[in-house]
């Protein structure tokens, strides 16, 4: 049995009497790929705020395999093995994309571990690697703002991989690419599979099911069922949740 | 390296062969004048580091560069004759004298309300120690306040502003211990050995060429560091610095710092070579105006920035024939800020850099390069 | 004790005259106009020149420095901020050199320094503004004197702030600015020229700089330099009382000089704005956003 990766138990958060989020429980074990569905607004983003320091939760807690990461700062989360990309990505603009990585691969994150000049040839070596996994070595010395879209959200899922972290949370990484691009992404997503344990917000039925394992499904900050594609799509509540849509969108 | 890097290594090099070079052939009015615009210089490359590089807008640079003044002051103030008072053994300032209570005691520690602060300047090596020390502990505890609670840029600024403000007011508010508006005057001189630097020896002129130096190299190494490229992606993205489990306050805290260190150095140095510290380091506009210089200059560039300051200020004094060209000189300066800021935010640099670039027909590089070296030993 | 607190609402009153016309710049826009207090100076002055060269006693001076100061302010707008729309930082240094440029062109005398001219009532020199002779002396007051020429500020201060609160709340231009205020792209999106409101309040918050540039007039000696300490001043007011809120802007004006006031009593003028910038310090530190202020910004 994998070791528990991602332990939410009872996470929630009220902004003002109105509930974003509430009582979202799950256990998302090492190594697995868990996709988060949801109509818009129905919590997934703000369940990754909470998860990653972002927002304070006023319920619940969350554990990275036996350690407590309840509401601690962003920087120690993602210390302790969190990786986050976000919807719109955020990469360094004004760095190039060798760059970007290499911020990414420092080997400390204090400031005077850092005060010496240049990199380890191994982190140099893995910041090439990632290039080439994300298809960016030719653009390597380019700046990330002159990227294209699909380029720059690779090159933050690149700043994500050679973070090494233990679990990412990816909040829809297709977001804005062609068919092409998406079918590239979920290439990369599948590489990580394993070594890694993903979160992924996701919209795109296709991409989903190219990828997904088990699917957690969100509506109104809670979760309202849980389990592979055909448990999921065939579940009452999650019909009543979109009827009239047709299913998920 | 490549040849852009060459180059600046070569601007560099150029720099501080020149400055150093200058006893050689100038004579000691001249030496003390340029002394001037050189500590001017280090004050460039104090805010361009903090500004430039670590994003920190600080409007009240003077805080520092007014503390690290003062603190030299105070040692040199009581290294000097007018502090010998007949009536006791230890030196007490003359204008402690002049605002005395009557019939208050005759001694450095008590003459006055918190003389007392006095007595470790008479030792100069403390005044030295403190001009550096203080003004690194002040912003170390102040970017561990301000920067924590992420408090957005603009407002870090008017809290600068505020502070440097609040500080001079409160050493003007103050006339038996710092002599107020006036200021320390009448200052003795720091003494090595036999060495005495006084405001027109050589020996003063070495010793701000050396720290602006020193300074200059210092701080392009510091930002050549890995701790250099986390901080501009700090300053580029915050956000996601602290989401690859970087604690953003601390690098700027640090640099903050550095920069605050550099200044106050400039302080204690200005002390030298102007022979007084007053409030008037601590106005307004001599703070905004450092920005001014730093922004002409080139506010990503070190060298730039320093060039600047030096530049500005030299033909500021060139212009001081007549009242009215003083003044069209700060209108012209002020019609340059204006453009700099709006067209030429890399400042006087930028234009170099675009030139070179031009002639070398490269692809723009990134806005400050950092070179991927291999690193011996690893980390 | 109420010598100390009309003390106080004057300094007060001086304040909120000074800070009205950032809190709409600030407010409508976030810009911070380091050429505030300038504008105030250019009040000023222009109440001397218009009293030397048209004549114009003291009153009317006020629709004329409102004009100049308004048209002064459009231009730094349409020329400068415009450009930097976003840029904050930018903003402030920029607007600082106007700053500069309007303090040489009052020193150079709009250039007739340079000819050896001098146009009297500019230079470099201190001017004086001669306040019409009702207005001088005192008045009694719940068993105090009070000064009738601060009362007045008081007065037009309360009539200036009532004003603005009128164009802002009850007409159909006040609304399209506090839409934009709120939020600028939506209100942009409802056909709102936010590019023509933002000049306009620019220039209506810089002719009321000019306002208090005469009223300042008639107690302070005029010169280039008076501008700089109230530009720090109208920003510490605006900051603490929070971006956008006239209520702010009059509450945190009315708490420091009262602060100022006090302090100042109790021991020294100095000390008391040094007890203001502490405070301030700490309203930035602990209520970055302010006294007063809405989820706008």
């Amino acid at each position: 049995m994998a070791a528990a990766a991602l332990t939410l138990d009872g996470l929630g958060v009220e902004f003002s009497g109105f509930k974003a989020v509430s009582k979202v429980s799950t256990v998302i074990e090492e190594g697995e790929l868990r996709v988060l569905l949801g109509a818009n607004g129905a919590g997934k983003t703000t369940l990754m705020d909470l998860i990653s320091g972002r927002t304070r939760s006023t319920e619940g807690r969350v554990f990275l395999f036996d350690r407590e990461i309840t509401n601690r700062e962003e920087f120690v989360i993602a210390r302790a093995g969190l990786g986050r990309k976000f919807q719109i990505p955020s990469v360094f603009k004004d760095l190039s994309v060798r760059r970007n990585l290499l911020v990414a691969a420092c080997p400390s994150r204090g400031v005077f571990s850092n005060l010496r000049f240049g990199f380890p040839s191994a982190t140099r070596d893995r910041v090439e690697d990632v290039l080439e996994l994300t298809g960016l070595t030719e653009a390597a010395d380019d700046i990330a703002a002159n990227l294209s879209h699909g380029q720059t959200q690779w090159l933050e899922l690149g700043l994500l991989i050679v973070q090494q972290p233990k679990v990412l949370l990816l909040d829809e990484p297709t977001a804005g690419m062609t068919a092409a691009e998406t079918q590239k992404t979920a290439r990369i997503i599948k590489a990580l599979r394993g070594r890694h344990t993903l979160v992924v917000v996701e919209h795109d039925m296709a991409f989903v099911r190219a990828i997904a394992e088990r699917i957690t499904v969100l509506h109104l900050g809670q979760i309202i069922a849980e389990g592979d594609i055909a448990h999921v799509e065939s579940h009452p509540k999650v019909k009543e949740a979109y009827l009239g849509s047709g299913g998920i969108h | 390296m490549t040849s852009r890097r060459l180059f600046e290594a070569a601007a560099y090099a150029l720099f501080i062969a020149l400055i150093l070079a200058a006893p050689s052939v100038l004579g000691e009015f001249w030496l003390n004048r340029i002394a001037k615009y050189l500590v001017f210089g280090m004050l460039g490359v104090a805010i361009c580091l903090s500004w430039g590089y670590a994003g920190i807008l600080n409007l009240g640079q003077g805080l520092f560069f007014g503390i690290g003044a003062y603190m030299m002051a105070m040692s040199l103030k009581l290294a000097s004759t007018t502090s010998q008072q007949a009536a006791s053994d230890t030196p007490i300032p003359d204008f402690m004298f002049w605002n005395a209570e009557p019939g208050a005691d005759q001694e450095l520690c008590c003459i006055t309300k918190s003389s007392f602060l006095w007595i470790p300047f008479q030792s100069e090596w403390f005044g030295l120690a403190m001009a550096v020390i203080a003004p690194t502990l002040i912003a170390a505890g102040l970017g561990a306040i301000v920067f924590r609670k992420r408090i957005s840029g603009v407002f870090i600024s008017i809290i600068m502003l505020a502070l440097v403000l609040l500080v001079r007011l409160l050493i003007i508010n103050n006339q038996p211990l710092t002599n107020g508006f006036n200021g320390l005057t009448d200052l003795g001189s720091f003494t090595v050995g036999g060495l005495v630097f006084d405001n027109f020896s050589k020996a003063t002129y070495y010793a701000v060429a050396v720290a602006l130096s020193v300074s200059l190299i210092g701080a392009r190494l510091l930002v050549e560091t890995r701790a250099g490229l986390v901080l501009q992606a700090v300053r580029d993205d915050a956000n996601r610095a602290r989401y690859l489990g970087f604690d953003v306050p601390t690098f700027q805290t640090f640099f903050f710092s550095v920069s605050a260190a550099i200044a106050g150095v400039a302080g204690l140095l200005y002390v030298n070579v102007a022979q007084f510290a007053s409030p008037t380091f601590m106005d307004l506009s001599f703070s905004i105006t450092m920005v001014v210089w730093a922004a002409v200059g080139g506010r990503n560039s070190l060298l730039g920035a320093c060039i600047g300051a030096i530049l500005i200020n030299m033909m500021e004094a060139g212009m001081s024939e007549t009242q009215a060209l003083v003044e069209s000189w700060r209108a012209i300066i002020g019609v340059v800020f204006i453009a700099v800021v709006l067209f030429l935010p890399r400042g006087l640099a930028g234009l170099a850099d675009d030139l070179l670039n031009a002639l070398t027909r490269r692809r723009a590089p990134s806005p400050v390069d950092i070179p991927v070296t291999s690193s011996r030993g690893g980390a | 004790m109420i010598d100390t607190l009309f003390t106080g609402l004057s300094l007060g009153s001086i304040l909120l005259i000074v800070a009205l016309g950032l809190a709409i710049t600030y407010g409508a826009m976030g810009v911070i106009n380091m050429a505030h207090g300038d504008l105030v100076m250019v009040g000023a002055y222009t109440t001397v020149m218009s009293g030397i060269w048209l004549h114009l006693g003291f009153f009317a001076a006020m629709p004329v420095a409102f004009v100049v100061t308004a048209l002064i302010g459009l231009a730094i707008e349409r020329l400068i901020v415009r450009h930097l729309y976003g840029r904050l930082l930018d903003t402030l240094l920029a607007t600082w050199g106007v700053a500069i440029l309007l303090q040489q062109a009052v020193r150079l005398e709009f250039g007739a320094a340079f000819f050896h001219r001098h146009i009297e009532g500019l230079g470099t020199g201190l001017q004086k503004v001669s306040v019409p002779e009702w207005m001088q002396g005192t008045v009694s007051l719940a068993g105090a004197d009070v000064n009738l020429y601060r009362t007045m500020i008081i007065v037009v201060a309360l009539l200036l702030t009532a004003l603005t609160w009128v164009l802002m709340y009850r007409t159909p231009v006040g609304m399209q600015l506090r839409a934009i205020m709120r939020n600028p792209q939506m209100a942009a999106a409802c056909g709102i020229d936010v590019d023509r409101m933002n000049a306009l309040a620019f220039a209506y918050g810089s002719g009321l700089a000019g306002v208090a540039g005469v009223l300042m007039s008639g107690f302070k000696t005029v010169f280039p330099d008076m501008g700089t300490p109230l530009v720090v001043d109208g920003f510490l007011v605006v900051v603490v009382g929070g971006v956008g809120s006239l209520a702010g802007t009059l509450a945190a004006s009315g708490l420091l000089g009262q602060i100022n006031g006090v302090v100042a009593a109790a021991s020294n003028d100095i000390l008391a704005r040094a007890v203001i910038f502490a405070v301030v310090i700490g309203i930035i530190v602990f209520k970055p956003s302010g006294l007063f202020s809405y989820k706008g910004r």
